[in-house]
């Protein structure tokens, strides 16, 4: 009795945030080098700012300053020069220096992290070197210390790091003039290394608080570093807000970090993030009030939901039309039309592709001979899909039609080949025949004048997500239009990923979201030999068109390289067939919420979200400026 | 009575301790690495071996010794009597950083969250479950001993065969059907209570009320039936001939006796609605123990999984010490 009261009296709820919003899942870690979740990165962009960050309202997601005022690029663009500004301050008052970036970039690049997205930094010079070298190293360490008593393993292990440090200052384009000055030179130029820098990887960590959670292992050389740093009161960081609350599974407090040199900006004073396990418990709890913003709706009837909206697009079709041809972002157009719970939930495209692998190889790892080895075969069956039945009826979110494998409008300057035709854009039944026999002229061109007779192939999928659903719907697309012998085969996760790495699959299921703001993000997982190539593609005229890609300084001239790569894996090569573009779904009133942004790409920027109309902040609206998204795109 | 209490807790960490051996060699056995991140990038092999090294992995015996060693508290105390402790504290504060938490018993950290200690996550969750599961228990008392008595006084009457029913229902409903009702009845449609979440009283009802049901209607069964028995036992029948008021026969001669089996009940039911709410705290998003228990064993969270059963363990033992305990006081005849 006397626990529950004292619970009940010490453990009292704290009142109520200006901003409270679902972030997803729990965190997994706030450690920036080694994050890669999308609910932790979410979270690092409230409490850490990088050197430059992206213009979230711009529709070219244009880079603008940060903790850096200015930076200077050389004309041989391998050269960054940053200038920090001279007010950037961690939260405990100390000045945002360097050195303070440096750090963080070496854990990054250290083996010994096991950073998620160390391959970013491999872009600076040196660093992919400087990571061969301390793996190496340590694995000698770990041979030629085995006899040694441990006070020598210790000083073995001190010199070994003494080396280390003085490898990444000699061999590793970071280089800190000043405390306010950074030079970075990169391995080879390419044109998105400050987006990179607005990455949560790259941002900052406070040294001095780190380096107590790090140490030396005399046993393995490496450097061990715990976590529990991220947490408040310990934490100190240099974003817009500070944590000053984390109960685990519970609920994430924030408050306006009070040395940030940018808070007259924010227009929130606190956030409060719930941690909300159960995907239908998310929009219950924005359908009660508890919740003003769900960033990943997941709950299983969200397809009805979509539905709901759709019809109340609908009845306001006139007006919808209207704006669109305004060119208005689709949160602005739902902030005019009529305010209406039907209206709350947004699905806006994102900055990846679902598509379906095919393999590559002349044989399979099983020695039967592969049809699709050959890409008119390829080709044939990539068209004979109805891509628009997978899209609206079997997953019924109405994600937009895929014809390439970049979503497309999300890389700013870079134009969109045609890709192939597949069944869904036939309007009229004789369009569908004349498909169907291009796809059988292009089969018997390689050997198959009747398709019944050739080899089963296999769909190959994991059972979660649907992914069964959108099998089963190819496979009768190529069953009814070309009489394919057909087989499915359904594997448990572990087992699929294992048979993708070996290309043992025919065709298989796949995704891929892009990284970076680069059409490279997506082409090079078809490099010969990429890790990312399930399909063990390879074309060297394909890899040509990569490589003179980075040697290309002209932007337009470097995009119409790309273009090139990408048209001929869309339309010749077709070692994927891109079924869908990927879309995000979330849950905000747009009539009084303002800050989040329809963009591909997708970086909430949730320290930019104002309740509108609640007496704090600006109480403006902040959207897209008009352009050409409107039409085609969004809804 | 001081015996038995002595007794018991020295018997204590003998029983934690083969519990600690079981659970770690069954934990161990589990296929798969708990540092292997399913979704994401695979880091480099001899980083992932370096990885297991740093938290033992690589060794059972090297494990067992070194977790006994942080968790029993014995660094702890090494630590602090060497003075390396206050030392790291000090540069911590010179450096203008607030020290680490330093907990006696160190759990070690979690393999999944990265930035929790396991005894960190135990410590904001064990006060929620003990005190969802106290609350419960409060009300299954409450409302069971009622209906059972209710019950008893008129056998086969209209609220006996009423409360039946209900206890029928608060049996064999799952929580997870009863709590989403109670979440759309109380939640939603009627908008008086919040549908989920921990802190507030009004959120601590819907969880305590569905938590409690089957616990109730047990109790409500037990005391009817205890009633029955000592209502037509010869003392009552004395009472009643004394011109006892029918009130006074009920609840200080009948009740007294009656309650008997309830108190051996309540024991392992309060240690199970403490530990075993794991589907309640699911439904309505409450930060308990349950829900690390099955997240721990799921993620193969080695650390976790160990910590949450130590400290399940030592909640049962501790309870059933205490409903010892409370017997001989009722009962003295019990020894």
């Amino acid at each position: 009795m006397a626990i529950l009261i004292g619970v009940i009296v010490s453990d009292r709820p704290l009142p109520r945030a200006d901003l409270t919003f679902s972030n997803g899942t729990d965190i997994t870690t706030l450690d920036l080098q080694r994050m890669s979740w999308t609910q932790d990165l979410r979270m690092a962009r409230i409490i850490a700012e990088g050197l430059v960050a992206n213009d979230v309202f711009d529709p070219e997601y244009r880079v603008i300053p940060a903790v850096a005022e200015r930076w200077e690029i050389s004309d041989d663009r391998r050269e960054y020069r940053f200038f920090l500004r001279e007010d950037a301050k961690w939260s405990n008052g100390t000045p945002v220096v360097a050195g303070d970036f440096v750090y963080a970039w070496r854990r990054a690049v250290l083996p010994d992290s096991a950073a998620d997205y160390y391959t970013f930094f491999e872009y600076i010079d040196g660093v992919a070197a400087f990571f061969n070298w301390r793996n190496e190293a340590l694995h000698e360490f770990a041979e030629s210390t085995a006899e040694m008593s441990p006070t020598e393993r210790a000083a073995q292990a001190q010199l070994l790091w003494e080396e280390t440090e003085r490898r990444f200052a000699e061999g590793v384009g970071i280089e800190i003039v000043s405390d306010r000055e950074l030079v970075i030179r990169l391995a080879r130029p390419i044109p998105f290394f400050l987006d990179l820098c607005a990455f949560p990887t790259f941002y900052p960590v406070y040294p001095p608080l780190v380096k107590q959670y790090e140490q030396l292992d005399p046993e393995t050389g490496r450097i061990i570093s715990e976590g529990g740093w991220t947490k408040p009161p310990q934490l100190v960081c240099n974003g817009p807000y500070e944590i000053t609350v984390w109960r685990f599974k519970r609920d994430i407090r924030l408050e306006v970090n009070p040395h940030y040199w940018n808070k007259d900006s924010l227009n929130i004073r606190t956030i409060s993030a719930p941690s909300i396990a159960d995907p239908s418990a998310q929009v219950l709890a924005y359908q009660t009030g508890a919740v003003e913003y769900v960033a990943d709706v997941t709950a299983p009837f969200r397809r009805e939901m979509v539905a709901l909206k759709n019809e109340y697009y609908r009845e306001h079709a006139e007006e919808l039309e209207r704006l669109r041809e305004l060119g208005l972002d689709p949160y602005e157009i739902d902030r005019r039309l009529p305010a209406d719970p039907r209206q709350d939930v947004h699905v806006t495209p994102a900055f990846g592709t679902y598509f379906w692998n095919f393999n590559c190889m002349a044989k399979l790892p099983d020695g039967r001979e592969n049809p699709l080895a050959d890409s008119r075969v390829r080709r044939a069956l990539a068209m004979m899909i109805d891509k628009r039945i997978i899209t609206d009826e079997v997953r019924g979110l109405g994600e937009p039609v895929a014809r390439t494998l970049i979503p497309p409008g999300s890389v700013g300057g870079y134009p969109t080949p045609e890709g192939l035709p597949c069944l869904s854009d036939c309007t009229t039944e004789e369009e569908r025949r004349a498909l169907i026999n291009r796809s059988k002229a292009l089969l018997a061109e390689a050997g198959y004048p009747d398709p019944t007779k050739m080899p089963t192939i296999e769909l190959e999928f994991n059972k979660n997500s649907g992914h069964d659903l959108v099998a089963q719907s190819i496979a009768k697309n190529w069953q009814e239009t070309l009489g394919l012998p057909i087989r499915l085969a359904q594997k448990e996760l572990s087992v699929f990923r294992d048979d993708l790495k070996k290309h043992n699959f025919m065709t298989a299921r796949a995704g891929w979201y892009g990284d970076y703001p680069d059409p490279l993000t997506f082409l090079e997982i078809n490099r010969t030999g990429d890790g990312n190539n399930d399909r063990a593609f390879t074309n060297a005229v394909y890899d040509g068109l990569l490589d003179a890609s980075y040697d290309e300084p002209d932007v337009a001239a470097r995009a119409a390289l790309l273009f090139e790569a990408e048209r001929m894996l869309m339309e010749d090569e077709v070692p994927m067939v891109p079924i869908f573009h990927y879309c995000d779904v979330r849950m905000f009133d747009a009539h009084k919420l303002s800050g989040p942004n329809p963009h591909p790409r997708s970086t909430e920027n949730i320290f930019l979200f104002d309740i509108l109309g609640d007496g704090v902040g600006t109480d403006e609206v902040r959207s897209m400026p008009a352009r050409s998204m409107g039409k085609g795109r969004g809804s | 009575m001081i015996a038995l209490i002595v007794r018991r807790l020295v018997q204590l960490p003998l029983i934690v301790g083969v519990i600690y051996t079981l659970t770690l060699v069954l934990a161990w056995a589990v296929p798969g690495n708990p540092l292997e991140n399913p979704e994401g990038r695979k880091p480099p092999e001899s980083v992932m071996a370096a990885m297991k090294a740093q938290y033992n992995l690589d060794s059972f015996p090297k494990f067992y010794f070194s977790y006994l060693d942080s968790a029993s508290g014995l660094r702890w105390a090494r630590d602090t009597a060497s003075g390396r402790a206050a030392e790291q504290a000090q540069a911590a504060r010179d450096a203008g950083l607030v020290p680490r938490p330093r907990p006696i018993f160190d759990l070690g950290p979690s393999l999944k969250h990265r930035d929790e200690r396991v005894a960190g996550i135990l410590a904001g969750a064990l006060p929620v479950s003990v005190s969802l599961g106290i609350l419960a228990i409060l009300i299954a008392v409450a409302v069971g001993v009622t209906a059972g008595v209710v019950g008893a006084v008129k056998p086969n009457s209209f609220a006996d065969m009423a409360t039946l029913i209900v206890a029928l229902i608060g049996i064999s409903l799952p929580s997870f059907v009863i709590g989403t009702l109670f979440v759309l009845v109380f939640g939603v449609w009627l908008a008086l209570l919040p549908v989920g979440g921990w802190g507030t009283v009004s959120q601590m009802i819907l969880p305590a009320v569905t938590l409690s049901l089957p616990f109730a209607a047990y109790i409500a069964r037990l005391t009817r039936m205890g009633m029955i028995d000592t209502l037509n036992s010869d003392y009552v029948r004395t009472a009643r001939a004394k011109g006892v008021a029918e009130r006074e026969v009920l609840l200080r001669h009948a009740l007294k006796n009656a309650f008997l089996p309830v108190l051996s009940y309540l024991g392992p039911a309060t240690a199970l609605a403490m530990t075993g709410s794991f589907v309640v705290e699911r439904v309505f998003n409450v930060p308990g123990l349950g829900q690390h228990f099955v997240d721990a064993v799921q993620n193969k969270d080695l650390f976790l999984i160990i910590g949450v059963v130590l400290v399940f363990s030592t909640m049962l033992v501790l309870l059933n010490l205490a409903v010892d305990v409370l017997y001989r006081w009722v009962d003295p005849r019990i020894g």
